[in-house]
Order: C-alpha cells, then structure tokens, then sequence
C-alpha cells in the first residue's frame, strides 16, 4: 500500500484516425462543429491501445504488484487479455495481470492504482450499428496510470454510489451495446452522480474544486452533471474530439485535465455509470513529469480523417471482396511462448564475438555466425529503438481489410532488421530512408487467435516523448 | 570449400516434359505420367523397369515417394520426395545425379511436378510448419519488387529506364513463349499490355509476374561415359552449384536489395566445374528464373552475364533477345511458361537438353554449345539457388 494514495505516471494513446462523418451517401460537406470519435486502425484493438499507452510509463515494479485492464472490449472471452499486455510491456512475472470489464471498470481500476499501487491501463474500442444515433459520439482510446506515488495527484477522497441499472448492454457474441432510452437512465446516473460527488466532497472537507471532469455513458447525464457541479466544459470538449472511449473514458479525460492542471489545484472527476464514482484529486507538484508520451492535445491534433467506408471496413461491418489468397496463417501456442521475447517484446540477439544484432534472436549469429556461448544469447530490445527503411514495397493482394498495405525492410539504429507492416501511414508515403518506430498492432485475426506483433509506424518528432 | 566435379562425370539421355497449362482436368499423377512416358518413350530398349531409382521433386501436390510410385505403380523400386522451394525441380536432378555419379546406380530418374491450379488462390500457395506468427505474410511478388527500388537507387537509374528494362523482360519472354507449343501464354504482349497490367506489389503489375501453372518434367541420367550407348545426342552436365541461404539477408543489417549472392556461389561453383572463365561470352543460352521482371535484371549481374548496374542497359539494347548475343529464357521463360514449382527447375533443363541437341525449331540458338539453367527460391535476402552448366560435349 502506498503511504499516501495518488497517481505517479500517466499517459495516452489516441488513435491516428477520426471519423467526422457517417453518412453513408457522403452528399454534401459534413455537419460542421459535430461530434468526432476517434478510429483505432484495423490492425489497433483493447490490447495494442493498452500497450501503446503503457509502454510510456515506467511500470516494470508497479508497487501493487498488478497490472490491471479495463475494458468493455477485450479481444478474449474466458483468456486474460492483460497477460497480452504484460508480455509486450516486459513485465516481470511476480506483476500480476488481470481483467476488470464492464462499463464501470475503468473508474475501478483508477481507484485501485492510487490506493493499491497498482499499473492499470483503460482501453476501449466502441462500435455501434452503422448509423446508430450515438456512432459518431463512441470513441476508441487507452489511458495508463501507475500508482505507489503522488507525482501526478493525489487522491484526497473517493465515494462510490452502485445503482443496478440495464443502460448498456451486450450479451457474449454480440458485437455491440444496446442502449435503453436513456432520458430514462440520465435521471438514474444523475442522482447517482451527485450522491456519489458530494459524499467525496464531504470526505475531503471541501465545499468545490478548481476544475469538474465528468465521464459518463449517457450524453444527457455528462451534461446536467457538469452544469450542476459547475464544470468548465473542458472536458466535453474533449469527448467531443474523441467520442466516449467506455472503459477508458474517466482515465482519458483525467489525463487531459491533468495534461492541462497547475500542480495544487483540485479536480473532482466524476464517472456516472451504473451508479457513479467521485474522486477528488489534488494535482502533484511533479504533474509535468509525470506524464508518459504526447498530452490529449497534441495527439487530438495530430490525427487524419478516416472515411465513413474505410471505418466500415475496418471494423468488419462491411464485408467486401478480397484477393484469392488463403486467410493469413493463425500462430500456434508453442513458438509463441518460445519466441515471447522476440514476439512480444521485440527483443533481438546480440553477438558476443561481433555484436551485430540478429533478428528474429537466434543462437547463431546471422553476420559471422558464432554460436552464443550460453544457453541462449544475450538480448537486446528493439521496440523503442528508430528503424529506417532500406527497401519498401505495397502489396496490392493482402488479405488486411485495405487495398494496400506498405511492407517495409528498416534497419534499426544501434543494429538488427526488420521485415514488417507500416501502418499508420498512406502505403504510397512510406519511402526508403524514412524513420519509423517500432508500434505494437494485431496482424490478424486467424482461427479465433488476435496475432500481435510490431509494425512500424513513421516517427513523429517531438511528440512521441521517445 | 570443396566443391568439386563428380567422381563420374553425368549425362542427360532423355526428357520429357508436359505443356505448362490450368490443366482442369489432369492431376498431378496424370501429369507425372505424361511426363515420365514422354521420356522413357523417347529412349528405345528403356523401359521404367530398367531405371534403378527415382527422385521426385515437389513443393505441395504430394508427400513422400509414393508422390511418383503410386501414380506409376513402380514396383520395389527406391523413389525420394525433394522440396527447395521453387528450386524444387533442380533439387530433383542434383540428387539423382549424384546418384549415379557415385556409382550406386547405372541409370536413374528426376522428376518434379505442381499442382496449382486446383487451389483457386491467386499466386502461390503453400502449408508451413507452426510458427509464431511473426513473419510477413507477404506474397511472392512483393517480396521480390524491393529488388526494383533498391537496385534503381544503388546504381542512379532512372524510373522511366527500370521500367523500360522490366517491360522488356517481360515482352522478350512472352515473344519467346509464342514459339514453344508447351508455354502456358502462347502470345506475345506488347509493352503497354505489360504497363497498364493491375498492379500487384510495388512497381509490378501482373505481367511482370509469372504465370500460374501445372505441369511435370522428367530426366533420365547415365553416367557420361554410357550416354551414347542410349542416345547419339547425351547432353552433359559440366558443372552445378546449389546454395541454401543463410538467411542473413533478412535477419540482420546490410543486404541491399541489389543481388542474390547465393546466386553468385553457386554460379561460381558451376563456372569452376564447368571451366567458365568469362560466362558473358562462353554461355550459349541461359535458362534463368524469371519469376519476376527484376528478378532476372539482377540476375543477369549475379551470372556474370552483365557488368554491375548494366544490366537494364543491356537488356534494353537486346543483347538476351532470342537473336541477341546471349539469348536469355528461350522457351518463355517463368513468364510465359507459368511457375509449377516442382517442375520449373527441370522444365528450364529440358529447354536446355533441347537447344543443345539442336532441337528446338524456331527457338533454336544457333550452335548452341553450353547452356546455363539456374533456379531459385524464396527470396531476395534469403533463398536458395542453384546454377547448372550443360555442355553438348563431355
């Protein structure tokens, strides 16, 4: 148990796409000043958001000794999709890994990283039915915090208010909530907010804080709540950017405020669903350094338009023709577990008698071909190294759910190669020479089994906080 | 390294070979049939009873012997299953004729064959082992187009002169293909044909692919000194290479994309063998793998046919047209003749077998003396590759 309960490190992954309009006849300009959600790409899901926020932040002995996911989505029914997330992260194998799901997890695990210690990473993809009224206010994002310390803030109440309520719902195999109406429900989850906000106002002695951040699955709750409590509004407008992320919307919108916040200053954050939960949070002294990879902002500005249709494609929500290829092979349970350190963590061999890199790790170095003294060779990791592309390609019959996708031959600084998938990038765009980081994606989903690997994404500089 | 002539020299006495086709309705067992009759046919006083052993080369349509000895219903006889890739064919010959170079037999058969084009899939298809999932899922052709780029980049060409060099391959191929009954695509294209093709990976479009196709090809090997007592024409084998790749080219730093240097051991190895000092003027006709357009830009560097970062330009000013100075893929080539990989290696030799017996009608070289086939597979960065020297003399 940290002597004090807060928040240490915090950090996000925003998706590089939004999606401004779905109309599916595209006549005409989209409305202007509507809502946008973020899109994670086709090859994002709950796992490699989870990754790309975590891997920011120092986690590998998170003082609670956990490492938790927070979740409406995860790609596993029955298997624990943290483990996943684990792995990439390198974590040691005494850091526990485990799922919390449903709509109110993400407020749970904020609550047990500043009392606990724990590592805890929300992240949410969110479809709809195409054309659902709510399609373009869901949102895809990830929010990581590590606790045992107060850079960040510190947590000087919390209150918890359960109301057993049906306001989104999915049953297993279903692809997407349903929603009752919910006029209905806001005047549940607004009752339920105010209990909740002003039990943590009593419990940190305070009659109002300098800033209101509140997250909730029903629009109509978010707003009565933020007028009631006085809210800026800063916060809608970031929901308005990324559309509610679920599971991973208090933590996205804790992050932005936090992004934003003088050390001192209080922020009540609120998460109205299925009953609330209020926190009250002292903003720490080291919030700046606290924070892992881009703020909220810069990540909402460096984003691209995604089209309605590709959105659809991605999300296999509209099934088009692909070549005549076989489905990509699925990855089997033995050399995944043999290979974790290559597969997951990017990690390649370093010679001891030359000390070129061979990827993936092998016991005989591929450049002079010395066998490694010991057992197994010595590793070096990869993953938040630069690579540069020696020769591209873009190939026209991928079964991925794009006409193209850029594959790319890159040499990484320092040694060691990589043949692997650009994403995040227009295939045309990518050229020989280009930097680009290592980014941790799912290649494909064949036989039930989400294959991870790394792709490699163009490095942008400065906002990376690489 | 020791790589050194046989201890009997080796010679080729019979061919056959089917037309390389969507043959709906032929199995691979047909096709192994057809082939094998073809050439036990052509031999008088041999039948299959006489040959003492059997190599059968293919990447997926069958497992083990029995590949070729159910369809043949050969009887107490040995028969080996070989697979390297698209170098699946020559593998089949390499090994039967170190067989009889040893001496353990007196005659023996290679064959290969493929079965593509009951899959229904676009390009090739293949099974393999369990594996982590980690490995680009990328197809042949992509694979192969980073040759483009990177050879354009290391030696200043120009994008309008690579694509000139890559559309000529193309069209010399097919032109070729036109004039040899057995080629799957039996018409020339014209150079737009080839440039508005839909793109497929990189730069290439489908007419810088090769074709998909079935097909089988067999040999009967002799040792040199009995070739005559079966044929007035033996063709023999001077010299081979065979390289399998380390792999380095992909798994760590410094492979540019310019070369196949398993290609370049082997052909070193060949030469040796063969007593090629300079390939450029001693090589009759070469058989190459032109499983791409750059493919065989690059190869005919790696050959030691062009000087480095010349080759477009020699392909350009015809010099491995059919009545250039070193005709390149006289029968059509992968292009024109379509890719069954366990057949491909053997089909290149069976073109070879026949220039050099001065049998191949309109294509024929004149005075063809020695032929080159060379074979590979996998890819840039990590292949395998084999050359051969054949020679009309021993």
């Amino acid at each position: 148990m940290p002597d004090q309960p807060g928040i240490d490190g915090y950090a996000v992954h925003l998706p590089a796409y939004a999606l401004h309009d779905n109309r599916l006849d595209g006549s005409g300009p989209p409305r202007p000043g509507g809502p946008v959600r973020g899109v994670a790409a086709f090859d994002e899901d709950t796992v490699t958001m989870a990754v790309e926020a975590m891997r920011h932040l120092t986690a590998d002995d998170p003082a609670g000794r956990q490492l938790l996911l927070a979740t409406t989505s995860a790609p596993y029914e029955a298997k624990t999709s943290a483990g996943v997330v684990h792995a990439a992260l390198g974590l040691d194998p005494a850091v526990g890994a485990v799922d919390l799901r449903g709509h109110r997890c993400g407020a749970t695990a904020l609550d047990l990283v500043a009392c606990t210690g724990a590592a805890a990473v929300l992240a949410d993809l969110r479809t709809t039915r195409p054309g659902a009224p709510d399609e373009l206010a869901q949102g895809d994002g990830a929010a990581a915090f590590v606790g045992g310390g107060t850079s960040a803030a510190t947590l000087l109440a919390r209150a918890g208010h359960t109301t057993e309520i049906l306001e989104r719902w999915r049953l297993p195999g279903d692809r997407h909530d349903r929603v009752w109406d919910e006029r209905f429900t806001a005047d549940v989850l607004v009752t339920a907010g105010l209990a909740a906000a002003r039990r943590a106002f009593t419990l940190a002695g305070l009659d109002a804080v300098d800033e209101v951040v509140v997250s909730s699955s029903n629009a109509r709750a978010a707003a009565a709540l933020r007028r009631t409590l006085g809210g800026s509004g800063a916060d809608a407008k970031v929901e308005r950017a990324t559309g509610f992320t679920g599971a991973a919307h208090p933590g996205l919108l804790l992050a932005a405020a936090l992004d934003e916040a003088q050390p001192g200053r209080t922020i009540l954050l609120l998460s109205a669903t299925e009953g609330a939960d209020a926190f009250v949070w002292r903003v720490g002294d080291g919030v700046r350094a606290a924070r892992g990879g881009a703020s909220v902002r810069q990540q909402l500005a460096a984003r691209q338009a995604v089209g309605y249709g590709r959105y659809l494609r991605w999300r296999g929500l509209l099934d088009v023709q692909g070549p005549a290829r076989p489905a990509s092979p699925a990855p089997a349970s033995p050399p995944m577990f043999r290979r974790s350190g290559w597969k997951f963590r990017l990690e390649g061999s370093r010679c001891d008698a030359c000390a070129k890199v061979t990827t993936p790790p092998a016991k005989v170095c591929a450049s002079c071909g010395t066998a490694a003294t010991g057992q197994t060779p010595a590793t070096v990791p990869l993953r938040d190294k630069t690579a540069r592309v020696v020769s591209v390609t873009r190939d026209h019959l991928t079964t991925m759910p794009e006409p193209e996708v850029a594959v790319v031959v890159a040499d990484v600084d320092g040694g060691g190669r990589l043949s692997t998938y650009a994403t995040d990038v227009a295939p045309g765009d990518v050229a020989v020479g280009m930097a680009m980081t290592p980014t941790f994606r799912r290649l494909w989903t064949t036989d039930s089994i989400p294959n991870y690997f790394w792709k490699l994404r163009p490095r942008k500089e400065a906002t990376d906080g690489q | 390294m020791a790589s050194r002539r046989m201890a009997h020299d080796v010679a080729i006495v019979a061919m056959g070979c089917t037309p390389f086709r969507d043959h709906w309705h032929r199995s691979a067992d047909d096709l192994l049939v057809d082939a094998v009759h073809e050439c036990v046919g052509s031999l008088s006083g041999v039948t299959l009873d006489g040959i003492d052993a059997f190599w059968v080369g293919t990447q997926g349509s069958g497992m083990s012997g029995q590949t070729l000895a159910r369809p043949l219903r050969l009887v107490g006889k040995p028969v080996t299953r070989v697979e390297n890739y698209c170098a699946t064919g020559s593998e089949s010959l390499r090994n039967a004729a170190f067989a009889v170079a040893s001496g353990a037999y007196d005659m023996v058969m290679a064959t290969g064959v493929e079965k593509l084009k009951d899959s229904a899939y676009s390009g090739l298809a293949a099974v393999y082992p369990p594996a982590d999932g980690t490995d680009v899922d990328w197809t042949a052709p992509a694979g192969f187009s980073l040759l483009a780029p990177a050879y354009q980049q290391a030696y200043g060409v120009g994008a309008r002169d690579m694509r000139d060099a890559l559309t000529r391959v193309a069209t010399k191929n097919h032109a070729n293909g036109a004039l040899n009954e057995r080629a799957q695509f039996r018409k020339a294209v014209s150079a737009e044909t080839v440039e508005n093709a839909p793109r497929i990976a990189g730069q290439l479009g489908v007419l810088d692919c090769s074709g998909v196709s079935d097909g089988a090809a067999a040999a009967i090997l002799v040792r040199a000194e009995d070739a005559y007592r079966y044929t007035d024409k033996p063709v023999f084998l001077r010299g081979m290479g065979f390289v399998a790749g380390s792999g380095a080219g992909l798994a760590t730093d410094g492979y540019d994309f310019t070369t196949f240097p398993e290609v370049v051991r082997a052909a070193r190895q060949a030469y040796d063998q063969a007593g090629v000092t300079d390939p450029a003027t001693q090589i009759s006709l070469a058989e190459v793998h032109d499983c791409f357009t750059p493919t065989e830009v690059v190869l005919m560097e790696d050959l030691g046919f062009s000087e480095r970062g010349k080759a477009w330009r020699d392909i350009l000013d015809g010099r491995y047209d059919l009545g250039g100075a070193l005709p390149v893929n006289t029968d059509g080539g992968l292009k024109s003749f379509g890719h069954p990989i366990g057949a491909t290696g053997l089909r290149m030799m069976f073109e070879c077998f026949t220039q050099l017996r001065g049998a191949a009608g309109a294509r024929q070289v004149p005075d063809a003396r020695l032929a080159l086939a060379q074979n590979l597979g996998g890819q840039p960065g990590s292949c395998v590759a084999f050359v051969a020297v054949l020679g009309s003399q021993r």
